[in-house]
This record gives C-alpha cells, structure tokens and sequence, in this order.
C-alpha cells in the first residue's frame, strides 16, 4: 500500500512540475509575443499619426502659402525687406517666388538670389525634394509640401510649401522648426484624442519644448508639462514635423491578450495533464492489481500447499492397526485457513490425535500452522504428559509473537488398552462424543486458552473412558461457522443432529454427510473458512490367538482347521471370504517360500467386528502385493490359474498389507463388519 | 470332501459337497474322472467355497472335456464360490448352469 501511495505521490508531482513547465514556458512565449504585438502596434499607429498629423500640418500651411500668393499678387514691394516684412507678418521664416524654369527670382533670403558670383538657385537643378516642386510648374499640382528637412542651400532646417502663381512659376515659403509649430500647433490639439491603441493605449503630442499638445488620456492637461512614459508602457517616440509624438500601450492593456492566452493555455493544459494523470495512475493501478492478484493467487496456491504438505492424508493410517480407527478430511476454502489435523504414535499403546485452527489468514496462517504444529509433535513425542507439551507448545510459540496469532487446538491420547482418553482443549471447539448406541453429545469441559495467547498459562488435562465402539469427532468451526445467505450460521445443534442422524455410519461416511448437510446449508453462499474434521473410535483390544505350524502340508491343514474353529461367528459369507484368502497364503507359504517356521494370528475385534489374520514366516522375502494381477479376458485355453489367489486376496479383503520385518514376511489382511 | 458319481448314457453328473481348497484339492482331483462321457455335470451345490487350487483342476477340466469335443457344465454354484468366479473371470469361461 505505501508503495501504492508513493506511486500517486510522484505521479502527482510529474504532473505539478510539467503544469509548472508547460505554465513558465507558455506564459514567456506569450509575454514576449505581447511585447513584439504591442510594438507592431505602435508602429503601425505610428504610420497613421505621421499620414494624419502631417495632413494636418500641410493644410495649415498651404492655406497660409495661399494667404502669401494673395497678398503678393495684389501687389507688393518687390523687394527682398518687404519680402521678410511679409513673412514676417504671416509668421513664415522665409517666402520666395519661382519662375517657370524654377529659378528664384524673388526671396526673402538672399543665398537663394543670383549674384554676379552665381546664378539664383533652381529647383529643377538642386534635385531631391527641392525638385519635386516643380510640380507646380507643369500644372500636375496646384500645392506641394516638402517634409521639415535640413536646407542643403544654407544648412537650415525648414519645411517648404508652395502653391503654383498665376503669372507662371510658384511662390514657396518656408517655416523653421519654430515657425512651424506656432503656425501649426493648434491643429494639434485634440488631434488625437480619440484615438486608442490597443484598448486602453494612445498617442500624445507634444511641442518641441514638451508641453502636451494633445492627449488621448486627459485632455485637460493639455498644455501642461509632458513627462515621458516609465516602463509600465511600451512606447515609442517620434519627432514628426518637428512634433514629438509618443504612441504607448500600458503593458497591463498589452498584458491582458496574454493574459488570457496563458490562462487559458493554463487551464486547457492543466485539464489535459489531470487527464493525462488519471488515467495514467487507472493504468497504472490496473497494471498493479492485476500484479498484486497474480501475487495473491501464488501465495494462496503455496500456504495451500504448506498446509496439505503437512498433514497425512492415506487413510487407513495404520492398516495394521485394529484398536482404533481414525478418519480425517479437509476442504479448504478459497483463501488457506491454517487448520490442520494429526496422529502418531507416542507409544506402542497410545496414540495422539488432535485438531487445531490458526487464527487469520493466507501465508502467514500457514506458516504459523506449521511451527505449531511442529512444536506439538515434538513435545508430545518426548513422552511428556499432555498438558506440558501444550504448556511448552504455548510457551515456544509466545516467543517473538509478534503478530498476536494464535492457534486454538484439541489433543486427546487414547490408551488402546483401557480405552481412556486424556486430552487437553486449547480454546478450541468441543468435540462431538459418539457413543456406541449412536448417542451424540457434545465433549464439554471448561477449555484452556489457546496455543500463543500467553505464555506462562497452564493446561488442564481431563479425561474420558470410552467403550470399544465409541467415537470422537472433532472439527474446526469452519462447519459450524459456515453462513447460510441470511448470515445464519451452521451452529452446533444442526451439527449434533446431522451427526445423529447418521445413525451407526462411521469414518468417512458421516464426514461426508456432515459436510454435504453444511453445503446443503451454505446454498450459494462460498466457503467461509476451511472445513477439518477428523473422527477417532475406539475398537477396544483384539482377542488374538497366534499359533506356530510346520511348514508343510500336515501344517496347512492344521491351521486350516484352526482357521475354521476360530471363525465359527463370523457370519458366513465374510468367513468363506477369510477361508479363501487364507488358503492362498498358506498355499504360498507352504509350496513356495522355502520357510522353516510359520505363524498364524488370528485377531477378531469388536465394535465394529472385525478379523486380522497376520502371517508370519521366515522363507525368502516375498511381496505378493506388488506382483501384477493376471489378464482376465483371455480365452480358456489361454488362461492359466498363475496369481490368481493373489488376486482373490485382493479383491475380497480390506485392508491388506506386506511387511518385512526381522527376517520375516508379515502379510496382514483383514475384514471389518457390523454385527 | 465327497464326489458322488451318477452316469445317464453319456451323461455323466459329479455331485461334490465340502470345501475345495489346497487341502482337499489332490482329493478332489482324483475323482475328476469322466471317461467316455461327452456330458459332464459338476454339482457344486454342497461346495460352500473353493479357492484357486480348485479353480485349476476346474480350468484343467474344462480344456479336457473341450479337447475331445464334449461339455462341461457347472451347476448349482453357491455364492461364495461364484463370488470367486467372477473375481478371476472364471464364470465367463466356464458353462455355469
């Protein structure tokens, strides 16, 4: 889960870093692109202002060039003094009259007059602009004005405008940057007022000595001192017509398009790596879950496999064995529970068996399953009484607990020679006594607490006497726990009268029927918990009679009749059965073993009744059980008789089973049935 | 163990009664004697079980009686050894009447 988390976390901050990237960059790009935008702006306004203002300027002049002509042609000295009286007057700083060639013939300003030096001065020859005037000679124009421009004639700076004259030629005057401004600056004013640049931008002109002209922010201050713009504009200034004119955009104006721009990049970027994030982390987490399930599934597969790799599971155990019987079935649920069964020897007469249930789930359940299961054992193998191999079970187990697990169990040791049972309840469920009459009832005694609670806690030992045909059933509460689809549990009564109603079945007949009668009860409802069930009865001890023949025919016959005595009670089919089968043995005994010494034991059991015969003899080692079994389909005359006694054995006894032992061949087989 | 021997023409009837096992088995295989009969009857009625020392002197009969060209039914056979019977596969071998 951590690793989960720290996988969001650092998604999380890739997407913070590259919003915060994608925000610098777009917002750079799109402050300098403002920035490039609003000078293009103020250039192209510039354009505008030059076209309109110097319009303005022309106008003025020309009508004041017009007013010039008037006076002139009404008649006036003809003299270079009256000419500058004149200009004077029309607050002109120079006038002067061309002729049709373009020659001066009168001025104001005597550099432009012939002398005997020089001839006058002669627009059509001075080419440039001056040239251009010319224009009113031809009759293409009746007007022209010369941009302010530096006078090659006399290095003055002057605006020349002209106007065509009647009697031929042009009269021309000329304005220096003084002249000019007073003549035009009240057509400045409020020029330009309501001209906006770029939204909340505008253009202010000013008089060569700063004073606003005309502003397009407060007209009122018209007049009054400028003072350039700071950098919270982009402006650009420019002399026109000796006017200086500023065209500025408040940055914030300029700023706004970007503004926008970057905010909604942002926003659109923003959504677009949310997204992007989303659904990388779906992918991502998918890709995880179905790892983490993978994963799951091993473990599960591994603590399933640790918990059944320990437990036994051939039944019979002990084929051998006529005291007791002992059954056990697990069926796991989905998710390893850590049930776990077992049963052993822990002398010739006593055996142990026990039930137990991990608390918790999967690998660990498993693992601690195994541990306790090991400590158990090997306490109670010491020979040790019950309850101090659970005593000491518990204390190992406490130790570096760390996970608080514990392990409910039940042991019990049955002495098969007196038929009691002395066992120990660690917490768990009490087990089912089933007398022989069929009687079921629950083993109550006041339990001890269970397996790695507590260390240091005593056991309490109690005990049971059961009588040859008894059993005990025990099982984890996976059965009684089981829910039905209403949350109703299985619980003990229903298993108390599943048992019952089993009537005289036994081992694995009534394991089944109490596991069919918790599935008929679950329904639909899965598994809740592994279902572990063992049952052990009490056989009582055999009466055995084992007496020595001779290894040859007198022999056979001997033990055949004895054979025959023995089993007077047996009912006569299962006695037929024994009689057969012990005839193959003695058969082989006797004509193929090379024996010297041959014993035959006749055990019968009660509750349930039963007949072990054990054969014991000291010719070669034979095992007749591993022998193949003889084909047969074949036809009469392909058929020999070859192993079929063998085969007869086999088939009509249960169980059978071969041992060497000591030198001897130990051939035991057997039959159990109901009285 | 008794063999009881009743001849009709070429008929012949063996009514056995006891156990045929590897005691009674060389017993039992002197009186399997069926001379010219082409007919043999085997009445295990009285047999109440036979092991496989006694399904090879069966076996060994019945190749006999089809070697030269007659039958050999087995009748009235008891439980136990028709269990025997069908475990080795003799019943379908054998003529059970």
């Amino acid at each position: 889960m951590t690793e989960r988390r720290n996988l969001y976390v650092k998604l999380a901050c890739s997407v913070l870093a590259t919003f915060l990237l994608s925000f610098i960059f777009s917002w750079c790009l799109h402050d300098g692109l403002s920035k490039h935008d609003a000078y293009e702006l103020i250039d192209r306004t510039f354009k505008n202002v030059q076209d309109e203002l110097t319009d303005c300027i022309n106008e003025r002049l020309v009508r004041v060039c017009m007013a010039v002509r008037e006076t002139l042609e009404e008649g006036y000295p003809d003299d270079p003094r009256s000419l500058q009286t004149l200009a004077n007057e029309m607050r002109v700083t120079e006038i002067s009259i061309a002729d049709n060639a373009g020659d001066i013939i009168r001025s104001s300003v005597a550099d432009y007059l012939a002398t005997d030096a020089r001839p006058a001065f002669n627009f059509a020859e001075a080419g440039g602009e001056a040239a251009n005037m010319m224009c009113l000679v031809d009759g293409s124009d009746t007007e022209y004005c010369q941009p302010f421009r530096n006078n090659a004639v006399n290095n003055n700076w002057r605006k020349f405008v002209g106007v065509w004259r009647h009697a031929g030629g042009f009269f021309e005057i000329g304005c220096d940057a003084k002249a000019l401004q007073s003549l035009t600056r009240s057509t400045c004013v409020d020029l330009f007022r309501n001209w906006h640049v770029g939204g909340t931008g505008g253009i202010v002109v000013t008089t060569a000595t700063g004073l606003v002209l005309s502003d397009y922010e407060e007209p009122n201050r018209e007049g009054s001192q400028w003072i350039e713009p700071d950098d919270t504009f982009y402006w650009k200034r420019m002399e026109i017509e000796t006017f200086p004119v500023y065209v500025m955009i408040p940055k914030g104006s300029a700023a706004v398009q970007r503004d926008v721009l970057v905010g909604s990049t942002a926003i659109l970027n923003g959504a677009a790596l949310v997204f992007v994030a989303l659904l990388v982390g779906f992918v991502i987490s998918a890709f995880v879950r179905q790892q983490m399930h993978a994963q799951a599934a091993k473990e599960l597969e591994m603590a399933k496999s640790i918990q059944l790799s320990a437990l036994p599971n051939v039944f019979p155990p002990f084929p051998d064995e006529n005291r007791f019987d002992i059954w056990a079935s697990m069926e796991t649920a989905k998710e390893v529970g850590g049930d776990f069964y077992d049963f052993y020897f822990t002398s010739k007469d006593r055996v142990l068996f026990l039930i137990a249930d991990v608390s918790g789930k999967g690998v660990p359940a498993a693992m601690f399953m195994m541990r306790a299961k090991t400590l158990i054992t090997s306490a109670a193998h010491t020979g040790k009484p019950l309850s101090q191999a659970f005593a000491e079970a518990n204390d190992a187990l406490c130790e570096g607990n760390a996970s608080n697990t514990f392990v409910t169990a039940w042991a019990g040791e049955l002495n098969t020679k007196t038929g009691r049972v002395t066992f120990v309840n660690a917490g768990h469920n009490h087990p089912v006594l089933i007398r022989e009459d069929g009687k079921a009832e629950f083993l109550k005694t006041r339990p001890s607490l269970a397996l790695g609670a507590m260390a240091g806690v005593p056991y309490a030992t109690n005990e049971i006497q059961l009588e040859p045909g008894d059993e005990i059933y025990l099982y984890t509460d996976g059965i009684t726990e089981q829910p039905d689809a209403n949350g109703e549990l299985y619980g003990d009564a229903q298993l108390l009268k599943t048992i019952s109603s089993c009537g005289r079945y036994w081992r694995k007949t009534l394991l089944d029927a109490v596991l069919a009668d918790v599935r008929r009860h679950a329904g639909n409802v899965e598994q809740a918990d592994d279902c572990t069930q063992l049952i052990m009865r009490y056989r009582g001890e055999p009466f055995t009679v084992t007496r020595e023949y001779a290894p040859n025919m007198e022999g056979l016959e001997r033990a055949a009749t004895d054979l025959a005595a023995a089993l007077e009670d047996v009912p006569e089919k299962l006695r037929n059965r024994l009689l057969v089968a012990a005839d193959e043995i003695f058969a082989n005994i006797v004509n193929y073993s090379g024996a010297t010494h041959w014993t035959l034991s006749v055990e019968l059991t009660r509750h349930p009744q039963g007949v072990r015969l054990v054969f014991a003899d000291d010719g070669k080692p034979f095992d007749p059980l591993v022998r193949r079994d003889p084909d047969i389909t074949l036809s009469a005359q392909e058929r020999t008789v070859g192993g079929l006694g063998i085969l007869i054995v086999k088939k009509t006894m249960s169980p059978v089973t071969y041992k060497r032992r000591e030198g001897m061949n130990i051939l035991t087989m057997g039959t159990d049935y109901e009285s | 163990m008794k063999v009881e021997a009743k001849q009709e023409g070429s008929k012949l009837t063996l009514s056995v009664s006891g156990r045929i096992d590897t005691v009674t088995a060389p017993a039992f295989e002197a009186e399997l004697k069926f001379g010219d009969a082409t007919q043999v009857v085997l009445d295990l009625a009285e047999v109440p079980y036979m092991s496989s020392a006694g399904l090879r002197l069966l076996l060994t009969a019945h190749k006999t009686m089809l070697a030269s060209g007659g039958e050999l039914l087995i009748a009235n056979v008891q439980p136990s050894v028709r269990e025997v019977l069908d475990i080795t596969g003799f019943s379908g071998i054998l003529n059970l009447v």
